[in-house]
């Protein structure tokens, strides 16, 4: 709870800070708010609390998403040092409308009332408009703004619609209440409207974690969104939904089980065989990394649909395992983006030969994407395919492992063309900062693969 | 009486949502769409909810319809630069609405959602005191952090919007 | 304090008032259709008839000022809006309900205050 207000306040100080003559000061000040936030987030560490009538509850699960997602944010500002560089006088709205967002993602993870989920869903998805617009020149990301903003609208729509038929139902929207409604057998009159209430929030819901068949508009957004953003999209978001969806589906709709779980296990299948083979035939990177986040949603959804002692674990360190190789994957290519024009493949032909710091990093990354065993990655999926074999859905682990196969090819292949081509530019400028950034990752996601035990019993 | 009122008020609202739809020229969209604003609130009437009513008119006839005005004209849509969409969009388009219609009517359909009770009633419920009172004591939370929300857009307004210093103003 | 009791029949003046509004312009403007003298020619069928001739086309873009203003008006009149409830309730929810509002208010009003400091409003 006080994570939240902190984040609002500071928010709000940092966007009167842009008013100073120099913009040097941002970046520290907003590193230094996410820390206290990060701190403060631990005082409600095994003190599970209920906020202002049930509306939020602070619980473990709560506590340790939001670390996620606030490590994440402080994973990805350092990156952002070509904006100072370039004056962009926008600067502190760009900070202050991540750290907004941040409320609503916080908001998305510890809700006991379904109000609450949507207004963190609508906190983070109208944040995340504006800044795949932020570029206001590119044509590119005017576009990426305006279909993200057409199609999450929609999806939003259909969202609320199924909260009120829920709500309709059930007759409250406490996430206690709806799930002892639907746990309750005899109140058959109302439940073809519940039902189709849960039909509407997944299809909501899987829009906004990128699932397929509501993926369309990932790859899309993804690329023309400028980096900065995209990975805040791609972590940020994702662990946002895909642990509200995990809370949803066990916390909310438990009763339904039996009527919701082969929809899941069709949305992960689908999701698992599109998003991987869809990056196997990109040409451009940054496109490549998207439809990998939509195959990465898909693992994670292989999480949610067993539930027992391990899955909230296997959630848990798949979300910080990925969102840490991806932050380095997407530091690396802004880095190189920059200064190369462009996201194709080619643009990192022999970045081993002219920076072999952005190179290992990107390997580290790449590797821990495709789950290469002493990287976070392979631990990630070792624990999400446990649970899942534990709940006895051992064909889905089968298709999973068949498509991480997959991966490793679209995955190999940047590192093959850093390693193996020739170098076709200068060396790639990189500040200390950003330096300093890439190597704490390589060397979080090694120790993440290596000691999975630290991480892997927070729950 | 009232029935008959409820009826007419669905009539309108769904003709002038789907003349929303169907105008080929937006600002008659526009215009049916404040149609369907005050029908709606027709019904927020009917169902004794006057403030939702009131506020319905005030913010979405009002306020937001002179956004989406400012949008119209933003866009310059004149008639030359209209494009087509092919029909195989527009097929699929059917078909994906026609299967979520028949999905719907036939998962709902069944539902009895019951009368209203007697004994539990209160016709006052939706009044602007009631509604108050409970979005000031069970709703407090969602309501002072409706305002972060509305920073998000004040400040995504100001950053996408602002023209920079030299730039013309259209 | 008893509480007055509230239908939709107290609507039904306003709904009558409607009506007598619509029906006298639908009235006022069949009758001058009907009665008033017919002329047509290429001059008087006009948009503008003011003897200039018209120059280029109405949906001329207009300036993003009037935009931002209408934007941010949005913003603050939903605001007001959740101002209603509490002042009906002004008594019943005491300081703490002050308090609360001061919080929404304040939150609101620092964007303001960024918006004014920003140059948005500022017409040049």
């Amino acid at each position: 709870m006080t994570s939240i207000i902190l984040l609002s306040v500071f928010g709000i100080i940092n966007l009167f800070l842009g008013f100073l003559k120099s913009n040097k000061i941002l970046l520290p000040a907003v590193i230094i708010f996410l820390a206290i936030v990060f701190g403060v987030n631990f005082l409600d560490w095994n003190n599970p609390q209920s906020h202002f009538n049930n509306m939020l509850t602070i619980d473990n699960f709560a506590v340790a998403f939001s670390a996620v997602m606030v490590l994440s944010l402080a994973l990805i500002l350092p990156f952002s040092r070509s904006y100072i560089n370039s004056g962009n006088p926008h600067l502190a709205e760009f900070y202050s409308i991540l750290m907004f967002s941040l409320v609503g993602a916080i908001m998305m993870v510890s809700y006991e009332n379904i109000i609450m989920l949507f207004l963190g869903i609508e906190i983070l998805s109208i944040a995340m408009y504006v800044m795949a617009g932020s570029h206001k020149k590119e044509l590119r990301s005017n576009e990426a703004a305006l279909k993200y903003l057409l199609m999450g609208s929609f999806a939003t729509g259909i969202l609320l619609f199924g909260f009120a038929l829920i709500y309709g139902a059930s007759g409250s929207f406490n996430i206690a209440e709806i799930a002892s409604f639907s746990s309750n057998t005899t109140a058959t009159d109302l439940l073809p409207m519940m039902e189709i209430g849960v039909l509407l929030v997944l299809v909501g819901i899987c829009f906004k974690i990128g699932a397929a068949p509501f993926h369309f508009w990932t790859p899309d957004v993804y690329e023309g969104t400028p980096t900065l953003f995209t990975t805040y999209m791609s972590t940020v978001v994702k662990t946002a939904g895909i642990a509200a969806f995990y809370k949803l589906v066990w916390a909310v709709f438990p009763g339904l089980n039996e009527f919701w779980y082969p929809t899941l296990v069709a949305i992960t299948v689908l999701t698992l065989v599109i998003g991987n083979i869809g990056a196997a035939i990109q040409t451009s990177f940054k496109r490549m990394m998207a439809y990998s986040s939509i195959a990465h949603a898909g693992y994670l959804l292989i999480a949610l649909t067993s539930f027992n002692d391990y899955s909230e674990n296997a959630v848990l360190f798949y979300a910080l395992s990925y969102t840490v190789a991806t932050v380095a994957a997407f530091g690396v290519l802004k880095l190189v983006s920059d200064q190369r024009e462009g996201e194709t493949y080619e643009m990192f032909n022999g970045l081993g030969r002219t920076n072999p710091l952005l190179a290992f990093a990107m390997t580290v990354a790449m590797c821990s994407l495709a789950s290469i065993p002493l990287t976070g990655g392979f631990f990630a999926k070792f624990f999400i395919f446990g649970s899942a074999i534990e709940a006895g859905a051992v064909w889905l682990v089968v298709v999973a492992i068949l498509m991480s196969a997959v991966s490793i090819y679209y995955y190999f292949r940047v590192v093959m063309a850093m390693y193996m081509k020739e170098p076709v530019g200068e060396k790639v400028a990189v500040d200390g900062f950003a330096a300093f950034m890439l190597i704490f990752l390589s060397i979080f996601t090694f120790i993440m693969g290596i000691f999975p035990g630290w991480f892997n019993n927070w729950l | 009486m009232i029935q008959n009122v409820f009826y007419f008020l669905c009539f309108l609202t769904l003709i002038s949502g789907s003349m929303v739809v169907f105008s080929r020229n937006p600002v008659y969209s526009v215009l049916f769409l404040i149609l369907t604003f005050f029908s709606i609130s027709g019904h927020y009437i009917l169902l004794n909810a006057q403030f939702l009513a009131a506020v319905n008119i005030i913010v979405y006839a009002g306020a937001i319809m002179v956004l989406f005005l400012f949008v119209i004209m933003f866009l310059n849509l004149n008639k030359e630069n209209e494009t087509h969409k092919s029909n195989l969009s527009k097929f699929a388009a059917v078909i994906a609405g026609g299967i979520l219609l028949v999905i719907m009517v036939a998962a709902l359909k069944d539902v009895d959602a019951g009368t209203y009770k007697a004994e539990g009633f209160d016709s006052q419920i939706g009044m602007v005191q009631n509604l108050g009172m409970v979005l000031f004591k069970n709703y407090l939370l969602p309501f002072e952090l409706a305002s972060v929300l509305f920073l998000v857009a004040m400040a995504g307004a100001v950053m996408l919007g602002k023209k920079e210093t030299g730039e013309r103003h259209f | 304090m008893e509480q007055a009791i509230y239908t939709p029949y107290d609507y039904l003046p306003i709904i009558v008032q409607f009506l007598a509004a619509a029906g006298f312009v639908a009235f006022a403007m069949g009758v001058t259709h009907l009665i008033g003298p017919k002329r047509h020619s290429k001059v008087k069928d006009e948009a503008w008839e003011c003897g200039i001739p018209t120059v280029g086309n109405a949906r001329t873009p207009i300036s993003y000022k009037y935009f931002m203003t209408a934007i941010l008006f949005v913003i603050f009149d939903i605001e007001i809006i959740f101002m209603y409830p509490w002042a009906v309730n002004f008594k019943v929810l005491g300081t703490e309900g002050f308090l609360q509002m001061i919080t929404f208010m304040g939150l609101l009003m620092a964007g303001f205050v960024y918006v004014i400091k920003k140059g948005i409003l500022k017409w040049e």
